[in-house]
């Protein structure tokens, strides 16, 4: 009886034993599972670390848009003209191209400043423009007005093969009445035969 | 209606006798010719008028008489004492004392205003010095106010009397002059006088043409950011947007029966030659081609358009049948000719051509023979436009400086300035019709 009570007490203390020897086991048996939790909150707190720091770089990227924009805005000039409806606005991105003698294509050098101005365009896509043709004092004034008004088309036909969308520019054609040099040399004419570019909104 | 009885039976006097064997005394188509010499004594003041308005009538008649072009007027001032002493209307039996001032012509007159101070009587008697005879008398009435327009009435009829056709008395002519920043429209009597300013919008307001009515002027203006076409009142007054299609709408011409206008227009983004009904609609495009065309006008019997376009390369003066067939190069000399104006008798146009480097007054004949050369050496001349009788042509010159409007016979000869005492600055004149 008492050899009987005692096995009893070894097995349960050997089950002790193992049970106590199982939970480490048990454990190592379980490990992967748990190991598998961590690293997904790891890799949800990298994703959320990356989301953050993306939306911050698109944040920075918007502010220095905005920035350039706001910066682009404040350096343009509003231009009002007397007698001629609304407020325009002038950008130093923007530059004027210059033609040859009762000439309207667009010359070899002009390329360059088109393509700049193409970038701008593009740049800021929600800005429209105007091209203003004009021609120096020379010739006749309706003679002039039909020059200007190509000047202004074939410049505006060249950003268009740039890939500028068509509704965002207009022409107008000045003739030889808004000079931007008031002198009467050959000097003066080569400024005056030009395009330029005015922003009608922003 | 006692007075009018009596106009008419004066008239009917003095005109039936010498219309007979009416005699010119002026080839005005020849190419040169020798201005008439005409004897202007003192005007007489019936009654009370007030001598300073009968030496106004007379200061304008002779201005009239200079102006045409077809006479060398002797002022009673420059008459021998006893001449210069004499007033109003001689009897023909006394003409034979005028032999010796120098004149083959006589025009003497009077003037009376009534009592009342509002009507006005003007009345001159033409006399033939070489034949010792009475040519025509004629008298005008009206108030002070039409006071000019009453001598340039009579001077109109001095010019028919001695060359064939009427004066030019009664036109005006619209121009663009610079004010500041801006160009507006004015226009002035055919001597310079009565200057109206006919825009003032501060904007640019450019090539002005006459309705065929005479009773409107059309433009161009940049008013709403656009070079559209404008049609306004002589007052200035009544003004309307006419044709305003993105790009230019400029340059009108009207057909002589006033149904249709020509004009230049950017609708395709070049300058074409197009035609609109009188109320500005129904665009329909004349040229064809890449060329730039521009400055339309029609001819006096509305069966074509000169126009200019540069498809050979550089501008020259091109004709068009009104429905756009049948286009023919009309200039070869120079490559820059522009602003066509065609002749009011149908057998010329005047155009400004560019030679040596400066801006000249050409005519040429309708089938391209006969150019002629009107200016030279003497700055840019631009922008020709006939009178109504084909008898002078107006234009635009920088001989004096800053661009003036000048004013010509047709065939060159007495160039002087439209409003000798302004400025300058002024460009683009346009010649009405007989403004009645």
């Amino acid at each position: 009886m008492v050899t009987k009570s005692l096995s009893i007490i070894i097995l349960i203390l050997c089950l002790g034993l193992m049970l106590m020897g199982c939970p480490k086991k048990t454990m190592m048996k379980e490990m992967p599972s748990a190991k598998t939790a961590e690293e997904l909150a790891a890799e949800r707190e990298r994703a959320a670390r990356a989301e953050a720091e993306r939306s911050l770089k698109e944040k920075e990227l918007r502010e220095k848009e905005e920035a350039a924009k706001r910066d682009f805005e404040q350096r343009l000039v509003a231009k009002k003209t007397p007698g001629i409806e609304g407020e325009v606005f002038e950008s130093a991105l923007l530059k004027d191209i210059h033609f040859d003698f009762d000439k309207y294509d667009i010359r070899l050098g002009n390329a360059e400043i088109l393509r700049a101005n193409a970038a701008v365009l593009t740049k800021h896509p929600n800005v429209k423009i105007q091209i203003e043709g004009h021609c120096d004092e020379r010739g006749t004034a309706e003679y002039n007005l039909a020059l200007g008004e190509r000047r202004a088309n074939s410049t505006k036909n060249y950003l268009l093969s740039l890939g500028i969308s068509a509704v965002r520019i207009s022409t107008i054609s000045y003739g030889k009445e808004r000079p931007s040099d008031p002198g009467h040399n050959e000097e003066a004419w080569a400024k005056n035969r030009r395009s330029h570019f005015i922003i009608l909104s922003k | 209606m006692l007075k009018h009885l009596f106009l008419i039976i004066l008239l009917l006097w003095f005109v039936l006798l010498p219309s007979a064997g009416a005699r010119v005394y002026l080839d005005i188509n020849a190419p040169t010719f020798v201005q008439i010499p005409i004897v202007l004594p003192k005007w007489k003041s019936l009654e009370k008028t007030p001598p300073a308005l009968t030496d106004k009538v007379y200061e304008i008649l002779a201005n009239d008489l200079r102006l045409s072009g077809f006479f060398r007027v002797i002022n009673y001032q420059n008459l021998s004492p006893p001449l210069q002493r004499r007033e109003g209307i001689p009897s023909t039996l006394f003409l034979h004392e005028w032999m010796s001032a120098g004149g083959e012509i006589l025009l003497t007159g009077e003037t009376s205003l009534e009592v009342d101070g509002l009507q006005f009587r003007l009345k001159f008697h033409l006399f033939d010095l070489v034949e010792q005879k009475h040519l025509i008398g004629k008298e005008y009435e009206g108030n002070l106010q039409t006071l000019r327009n009453m001598v340039h009435r009579m001077a109109d009829e001095v010019v028919l009397q001695l060359t064939g056709e009427k004066g030019v008395g009664n036109t005006k002519i619209a121009y663009v002059l610079v004010q500041g920043g801006s160009k507006e429209i004015f226009m002035a009597d055919f001597d310079g006088a009565n200057i109206k300013q006919v825009t003032q919008n501060q904007s640019i307001n450019l090539s002005p043409a006459w309705s065929s009515d005479g009773k409107k002027i059309a433009f161009t203006s940049y008013l709403k950011r656009n070079p559209d076409l404008y049609l306004i009142d002589l007052d200035g007054k009544n003004l309307r947007r006419f044709s305003f299609y993105p790009g230019l709408n400029t340059s009108p011409s009207w057909s002589p029966d006033g149904k249709q206008i020509a004009l230049m227009m950017g609708k395709e983004g070049k300058s074409d030659i197009y035609l609109l009904d009188a109320e500005g609609g129904n665009p329909k495009k004349l040229t064809k081609g890449h060329g730039n065309e521009a400055s339309p006008r029609w001819s006096p019997d509305g069966r074509w358009i000169a126009f200019v376009s540069d498809r050979s390369g550089s501008p020259q003066i091109y004709v068009m049948a009104q429905d756009g067939s049948q286009t023919r190069r009309l200039t070869y000399e120079g490559n820059y000719n522009t602003d066509p104006s065609w002749s009011p008798k149908g057998n010329r146009i005047a155009f400004c051509g560019r030679m040596g480097g400066r801006y000249e007054i050409f005519t040429i004949g309708t089938d391209g023979s006969g150019l002629q050369k009107l200016t030279s050496n003497s700055g840019n001349n631009e922008t020709p436009c006939w009178s109504p009788d084909g008898r002078y042509i107006t234009f635009s010159s920088t001989r004096t400086g800053v661009p003036k409007i000048f004013v010509m016979n047709a065939n060159g000869f007495n160039q002087r300035t439209l409003i000798p005492s302004k400025g300058g600055g002024e460009s683009s004149p346009a010649w009405s019709k007989r403004l009645e």
